[in-house]
């Protein structure tokens, strides 16, 4: 039950992560890719329609957590504290930028909440990346099951860690180049003229250079955490994640190399999906490693609520899942295909 | 460290005070665009397209503040109530997991549609749309008073083994009676500030002669709604609301009065000072056994004071309580004096003529946004010194790793945040009234321009 709810959790956030991280791609390259104020209307009718569709993830994800890890949110939001207020101020920074831009059409204005755009999510999808990294390396966790840390110590990862070192900046690095190649990806599939060829080039060199530092954070993360990988050879999950990685690379690659835009944004998808699930199957049961002593790691069996509880929302989640999945194929289909800066609007100009 | 604490509530309050500002108007609005699509549906007269075209850009900006305040709510559970957050987490995270995977996904699935998609949606799933939104809102407003109402009165629970609460029963947890009452008052509250918004810009269009098809659309639905909400926050869910809190929380009810010495034809004080070091109501002006009535149905009945507790269960500001229920009160008394005469000049068919109501009408529109937030100051005052009402105490739950220092910075980013999102709403809201309803929806144009 506590292995299907950790499994339900991290699905939650992957869908999360692969909605809102195109937004956050496109977001890194708004600038890059669209030069007038005219192409920099077709990224944002790209992204304006569905972006609290997306954040929604987040929230839904919190409070599955709340509901079925309580001592987790606990635990790791207080221990957070800072760094997620950041996290916060960001993401109101993003929805606003992308619900006023489009209010008045001045160049002025619109510049102004293209740069908060570019702004927020750049700090977005280098955060979310370095919060990857401290669930990997760990948090310097006390008895007690509470920390408090501090943004940076002395950048080493072992002992009194800070929210940065080397290796959760790497990871940070990591996340923002991939997250801008699926961006790329997104926009190469829903944009046209020279928006989409800008994206096309994107998207094939950040794939590139993801693809390489991918295999340094792997050789890092050995490196960091030794003993997770003796763990998660055993784990079954574990194995088909890395299956699933090797299918979407190929998909990745295929649809890129083709010009098949659909089989190169769904192996984009898959790509980020798979990577993170092996990451989750890897490190579970233990939610919240402990660099002070691995005693004091939390597991998702210390975190979870009564068992009466995970029965109940085991009633619920099901449900709520499938109308989630109904409105995602109404989404989907409304907003199949290229965008029309026209169509897609608020009809403010 | 009570300090810790102190700092702790004040962002907590804070954030959801401004945060509700915004949700309290999707709730009362959304029910207007449902109804005019309906109604530009079945008749199909423009005029009923283009407000609800007219109101969605507003309701389009609210939404997204509501949004991107919201979010922020979710996560202080965990950053800055982490000692509730263990205790009770068991228990309420299963409604907040079900407003974000019931509600939530619902609205914002739906919002994109609403407000960006008229013209790839075509008028039958644009009502559609309209209504998923208004339902969406209202479910979410729901699971959240469920919330609350364990809080104030809790139900379904069971003490575990480690000490912390989890659900016993999820039925009656949803089901609790307090939950109920308090969503019947708050959402008809929601419709006071929606209606109220509703008319006022519909009077102040029609002092200034502008769009005068749309005025009086708007004052007519919003005078008439406004009505209708504004009566029913009073009763019967207000006066439930009352009864259910004498019946569970009577040392609440008795700070809520100022009543400090108890008794039998309990008097309702309309002015009156509470003054708690003497521990009485300084000049006061009272109408004798109306408290009993109102809280036990009888003139007789004996109304406990606040000398029936002991001092550390009193709620610890009796004086901002009993001006915020009182306040509220007289608001809401004011509200439908005023509603109910503006439907009398609406069936007089001199509405939109007698320029003194209207200029009041415009005026008006603040006052349910802070009716219902003394509301919930009463709610949330009333409560203390208790989280979770006698299982859990305020002092216990704030998160133990956060120093107050962290917290006074984040609340003062966050003041300064929400200025300037309260700025530039208001400043795109004022713009789009000054722009006014626009003209019939032009045609969708076939191609794209060359990029």
């Amino acid at each position: 039950m506590i292995a299907a709810w950790y499994g339900i959790a991290a699905f939650m956030l992957i869908v999360y992560v692969v909605l809102d991280g195109r937004n956050f791609g496109a977001g890194m390259l708004h600038w890059l890719v669209a030069r007038t104020p005219q192409e920099r209307r077709q990224v944002i009718a790209a992204i304006g329609p569905l972006w609290s569709w997306h954040e929604v993830w987040l929230v839904a994800f919190g409070g599955t957590v709340f509901a079925v890890f309580p001592k987790l949110l606990a635990s790791a939001f207080a221990g957070y504290y800072l760094a997620l207020f950041l996290i916060l101020w960001c993401l109101i920074l993003r929805g606003i930028s992308l619900e006023v831009g489009g209010h008045i059409n001045d160049r002025m204005w619109q510049g102004f909440w293209d740069f908060v755009f570019v702004l927020a999510n750049s700090l977005l999808a280098i955060l979310f990346g370095a919060a990857a990294g401290n669930m990997a390396r760990g948090v310097p966790l006390a008895s007690g099951g509470t920390f408090s840390m501090a943004f940076f110590t002395d950048f080493a990862p072992r002992g009194y860690v800070g929210l940065l070192d080397w290796y959760t900046l790497s990871v940070a690095i990591f996340a923002a180049v991939a997250l801008a190649a699926h961006g790329a990806t997104y926009l190469m599939l829903k944009t046209r003229g020279i928006v989409h060829d800008r994206s096309a080039v994107y998207a094939r060199g950040l794939w590139a250079a993801a693809a390489l530092l991918m295999l340094v954070i792997s050789v890092e993360s050995a490196a960091v955490r030794p003993d997770v990988l003796g763990h998660a050879i055993h784990n079954v999950c574990w194995w088909l994640g890395l299956l699933l990685v090797c299918v979407a690379a190929i998909a990745l690659v295929a649809g890129l190399a083709t010009r098949r835009e659909m089989l190169a944004f769904i192996g984009s998808n898959l790509l980020l999906a798979s990577l993170l699930a092996t990451s989750a199957a890897a490190i579970f049961p233990v939610v919240l490693h402990s660099t002070l002593a691995p005693e004091n790691s939390l597991t998702a069996y210390d975190v979870a609520a009564s068992p009466q509880s995970l029965a109940y929302a085991a009633i619920w989640w099901p449900i709520g899942f499938a109308l989630a999945a109904t409105y995602f194929v109404f989404v989907s289909r409304r907003y199949a295909g290229k965008v029309s800066v026209q169509r897609d609007n608020q009809g403010f100009y | 460290m009570e300090d810790a604490s102190f700092w702790h509530r004040l962002q907590f309050a804070f954030t959801i005070t401004y945060h509700y500002l915004f949700p309290q108007l999707t709730m009362g609005l959304a029910w207007f665009l449902v109804y005019w699509k309906w109604r530009g549906l079945r008749t199909g007269d423009e005029e009923y397209n283009r407000a609800a075209r007219f109101w969605a850009k507003i309701f389009g900006l609210n939404f997204a503040v509501g949004v991107v305040t919201g979010i922020p709510m979710e996560f202080q559970f965990g950053t800055n109530w982490a000692g509730f957050s263990k205790y009770g987490g068991g228990v309420i995270g299963q409604t907040l997991a079900m407003e974000g995977m019931f509600a939530f996904f619902l609205e914002s699935a739906f919002i994109g549609a609403l407000i960006w998609g008229e013209k790839r949606l075509g008028p039958r799933y644009h009502f559609l749309a309209a209504l998923a939104v208004a339902l969406g809102s209202w479910l979410s407003g729901y699971f959240i008073l469920v919330t609350n109402a364990f809080m104030q009165h809790p139900v379904g629970y069971r003490v575990q083994a480690d000490g912390a609460l989890g659900i016993d029963s999820l039925s009656t947890y949803l089901l609790n009676p307090w939950a109920w009452v308090q969503f019947a008052h708050n959402q008809m509250a929601a419709l006071v500030t929606g209606s109220f918004v509703v008319a006022a810009l519909g009077a102040f269009y029609c002092l200034r002669g502008l769009h005068p098809a749309q005025a009086r659309l708007y004052l007519r639905a919003g005078t008439v709604a406004a009505l209708m909400a504004s009566i029913l926050v009073a009763f019967p869910t207000g006066d439930q609301q009352a009864k259910m809190v004498g019946r569970h929380q009577p040392v609440t009810l008795a700070a809520m009065e100022g009543r400090f010495v108890g008794g039998s034809m309990a008097s309702v004080a309309l002015i009156g000072q509470p003054n708690v070091a003497k521990r009485r109501l300084d000049n006061p002006i009272e109408i004798p056994g109306a408290l009993s009535f109102l809280a036990y149905g009888h003139f007789g009945s004996n109304v406990e004071g606040l000398d029936a507790f002991p001092r550390d269960s009193w709620p610890d500001n009796i004086e901002l309580l009993y001006y915020s229920f009182h306040l509220m009160i007289t608001l809401g008394t004011i509200f439908i004096v005023l509603m109910a005469y503006a439907g009398f000049q609406n069936l007089r068919g001199r509405l939109e003529s007698t320029r003194w109501l209207l200029w009041v009408l415009m005026l008006a529109f603040p006052f349910p946004y802070i009716a219902n937030t003394l509301g919930w100051m009463t709610a949330e005052l009333g409560r203390q010194p208790w989280l979770i009402y006698g299982l859990f105490h305020t002092s216990d739950g704030h998160s133990k790793v956060v120093s107050s220092g962290d917290t006074v910075f984040t609340l003062i980013g966050f003041v300064g945040l929400y200025l300037v999102l309260g700025v530039l709403f208001l400043f795109l809201v004022g713009r789009e009234i000054s722009h006014g309803p626009g003209d019939v929806l032009s045609a969708e144009p076939e191609e794209e321009p060359d990029l």
